[in-house]
């Protein structure tokens, strides 16, 4: 931690090193290829790849023009892509306050061409999904059916597209294992940026994000349940990445 | 008598919602939508026409004719030829519902669902239908066939928007209301700017009614092809994919919807729509019977349109065919830069995105999204949608009514327009309250498009031609004279 801390105060305008975990906000930026376009951001005077145009089912899905972006990430040893720097593991949070001073959308050069097939083209994807259908992906293969469960927010976010699949989870496991009570914890995060400035989550978040869970299972239809619904602040000691806090636990507890 | 018949479904209601944190789902806990009973309400207040008349002509078809429709039966337009598909056999329309007038108005669903108009209602054929009757065809109706039932009834002007633009009234409740008749508390305040129709103002018909009413104006969708709009396989989920909410549901079975019905997704199934039309397009008081929703549903369901072929000579028709199958590959891959598209850049494909009109239009068969198909392209919301350019020599004046919607500080703002909209028609965010949702419309089919223009809910553009001219401006595409025709020929042959 303390490791973390000096590198965010001293070391923000020398180039990183591989391994070096960077969070910033700020624009994306758009660089288009001859087949899908880059999103790139800039900090401390490097610039950063931060994902391509892929599909909804994308572990990183692009950020917005229009709003600036939160990037956590960390500093591979990757070969650039479209002039950008790769980092990874990487996170982005959309702002939700509108900014129209993000608007840079930069031509196609041959120099950024992609070195390697786009996991898919910009027109249809003949049903092929870039990355498989992401409710499989993270499903548990041991044993019996997973009951706990976790959703990932972005910086001050709520429920969006990405959570359909998780809840439908939730869902389907809860009525076939006649689940009895349903305990739901919401966490509220903080990020420590690079620059040493500290970005806190809403003051409700924790407790918005536990109560639209139990709102949502309940407006889907599973209401002959017992719903226990809890918060934390977990915003009190931020590193670098806040991500792992920005999070809603659900817990299926089957009758007995 | 319209409110005994509607309250056992309310205390159904009050007996599901004990269980339930803030409930404030909107859709239908039985066959009747939670918003249905204030629109009967409404309904039965608007006069009917006393001396309508609906003379047959060649394609017309007049409620309560006695006719037989075949299997196949073919119609001709501009482009070619449409056909309706109906699979189930010969259908005798003599006490059928769909095609009989049973409500107190004269009309029936086939007054606005005509089979030459792939099952819509193209603007001439309401005009022709004006000047055949004098304006006396019960599809000229007050209730919605008018810019607002207080207006005279034999003058042209009440119904400029209907002759104009194809587009017949909606009454939807405002605040929304739940499944089960409650409530639902807006994200947003809502404001009157301007209603050339009074329909929004009116003390009877109004928001500020004893019955408060929200009016916006809509062209008829496609009665047919309705199995591929319902369908029940890839995208359909108990969650909406592009929000995380939880999907209506067929009241019946507890499965959910694709929300693709309607401009607004307002009804999950066929049935509950059915319920809903009757009460407020054909003035029948209360919900319909459980025999003729099955008669209704199940034609609907057999019933497929498309246009069948293209009317050329040998020469001139391969012509047609390769500019079609251009046109065909314009719509799957000439790439365009997508941008602040609601519930499309915002659903993990970043904003904006290069990508097609495949990208949206997805859903095998129609052409519509895949699944909970509401977006906003900017048809409605200012500053895309078609406005009246004001000046001092345009004599035309906006016909449209305006509102100004502004979110609350309790939600995040519109992440493309900020925290004050204007728009012609709320669309999907008349039925949720969400502040996203402002002007995004639920696209259409697009087949048997020939046969039913002009186009978009407001029919804001007249021909094919006005549509894709309207993309090219909404995402700066800049297609050349060669797509935009090939383009217009593609959509033309579906
Ligand atoms: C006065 C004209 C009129 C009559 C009569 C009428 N409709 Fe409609 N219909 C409409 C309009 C307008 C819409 C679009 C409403 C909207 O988008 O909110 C529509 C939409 C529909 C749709 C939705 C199709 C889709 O793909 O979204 C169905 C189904 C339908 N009507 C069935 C019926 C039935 C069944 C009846 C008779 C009980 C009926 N209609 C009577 C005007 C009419
Ligand atoms: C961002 C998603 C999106 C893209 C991209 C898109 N559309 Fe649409 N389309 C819609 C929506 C939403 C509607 C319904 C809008 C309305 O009625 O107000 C619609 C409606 C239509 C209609 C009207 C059908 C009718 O019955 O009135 C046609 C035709 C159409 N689109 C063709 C196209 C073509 C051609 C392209 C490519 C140039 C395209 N669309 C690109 C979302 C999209």
């Amino acid at each position: 931690m303390a490791f973390l801390l000096a590198v965010g105060t001293s070391a923000v305008w020398a180039a990183p090193k591989a391994g070096e975990p960077l969070s910033f906000v700020s624009c994306p930026i758009v660089r288009d290829t001859r087949t899908v376009p880059c999103w790139l951001a800039e900090h401390g005077g490097e610039m950063y790849f931060l994902t391509l145009q892929t599909d909804v089912s994308a572990p990183v899905n692009p950020p917005w023009l229009g709003h600036r972006v939160l990037v956590e990430g960390v500093v591979s040893e990757e070969p650039s892509i479209c002039g950008g720097r790769v980092l990874k593991p990487l996170t982005l949070s959309v702002m939700p306050d509108l900014d129209a001073s993000c608007n840079t959308v930069l031509p196609a050069e041959e120099r950024y061409d992609l070195t390697f097939e786009p996991p898919r083209p910009p027109g249809p994807s003949k049903g092929r999904l870039a990355f498989g259908d992401p409710a499989a992906r993270d499903a548990v293969a041991t044993g019996g059916p997973a009951m706990d469960f976790s959703l990932a927010y972005e910086f001050d976010g709520q429920v969006a597209f990405r959570h359909a699949q998780t809840l439908q989870r939730i869902l389907d496991t809860a009525r076939a294992a006649q689940v009895e009570e349903v305990r739901i914890t919401g966490y509220r995060s903080a990020t420590r940026l690079s620059s040493g400035e500290v970005m806190r989550e809403r003051e409700d978040i924790a407790r918005r994000r536990a109560e639209q869970v139990r709102d949502l299972l309940v407006g889907a239809g599973l209401d002959s349940v017992k719903y226990t619904v809890r918060w934390q602040d977990r915003s009190k000691r931020p590193g670098l990445s806040g991500a792992e806090n920005r999070r809603v636990e659900v817990a299926l507890i089957a009758r007995r | 008598m319209t409110r005994t018949r509607f309250v056992f479904s309310s205390l159904l209601l009050a007996m599901l919602a004990i269980h339930g944190g803030a409930e404030e789902e909107p859709g239908a806990r039985s066959k009747v939508a939670g918003h249905v009973p204030e629109q009967n309400r409404q309904a039965q207040r608007a006069p009917a026409p006393a001396d309508s008349a609906t003379p047959s002509s060649t394609s017309w078809w007049t409620p309560g004719d006695e006719r037989v429709l075949a299997p196949l039966a073919a119609y001709g337009n501009s482009f070619g030829t449409l056909g309706i598909l109906n699979t189930g056999g010969p259908v005798v329309t003599a006490g059928h519902p769909f095609f009989e007038p049973i409500g107190k108005n004269g009309r029936a669903c086939v007054t606005c669902h005509q089979p030459a108009n792939s099952m819509s209602l193209s603007v001439e054929m309401i005009r022709r239908r004006w000047e055949d009757t004098r304006g006396k065809d019960p599809l000229f109706a007050p209730v919605d066939g008018m810019n607002c039932p207080h207006l005279p009834a034999d003058d042209p002007k009440s119904h400029s928007l209907l002759l104009d633009r194809g587009l017949f009234r909606i009454f939807l409740p405002w605040p929304p209301k739940a499944a089960d008749g409650t409530r639902i508390d807006p994200e947003f305040t809502l404001e009157v700017v301007r209603d050339p129709t009074g329909c929004n103002t009116h003390p009877v018909y109004g928001l500020a009614s004893a019955n408060p009413m929200l009016s916006v104006y809509r062209r008829p969708r496609p009665a047919a092809n309705l199995r591929y709009v319902t369908h029940q396989k890839f995208g359909v989920f108990a969650f909406i994919g592009k929000n995380g909410l939880p999907a209506s549901r067929d009241p019946e079975t507890g499965a959910p919807s694709g929300m693709n019905l309607l401009s607004d997704a307002r009804q999950p199934t066929l049935k509950t729509q059915a319920v809903e039309a009757a009460v407020t397009h054909l003035q029948f008081d209360g919900p319909l019977d459980d025999e003729r929703l099955r008669q209704i549903t199940d034609f609907e369901k057999q019933l497929y349109a498309a246009q069948m072929t293209v009317d050329a000579a040998a020469d001139a028709r391969n012509r047609a065919r390769e500019s079609i199958a251009r046109g065909h590959d314009v719509f799957m891959f000439r790439t365009f830069w997508i941008r602040d598209a609601m519930h499309l850049n915002t659903v993990g494909l970043g904003n904006p995105t290069k990508r097609t009109c495949a990208t949206c239009h997805g859903m095998h068969m129609m052409g519509m999204d895949v699944a909970n198909g509401w977006m906003d392209i900017g048809t409605t919301n200012l500053p895309h949608a078609r406005e009246e350019p004001l000046n001092p020599w345009n004599a035309r004046k906006p016909e449209l009514p305006l509102f100004k919607v502004t979110c609350k500080s309790s939600v995040p703002p519109h992440p493309f327009l900020g925290r004050v909209i204007y728009t012609q028609d709320p669309g999907r965010a008349l039925i949720s309250g969400k502040c996203n949702d402002v002007g995004t419309i639920v696209m259409q089919q697009l087949r048997g498009l020939s046969a039913r223009a002009p186009y978009f809910s407001n029919g804001a553009a007249e021909s094919l031609r006005e549509m894709i001219d309207f993309y090219d401006r909404r995402f700066d595409i800049g297609f050349t004279e060669r797509e935009r025709e090939d383009l217009v020929n593609f959509l033309s042959a579906l």
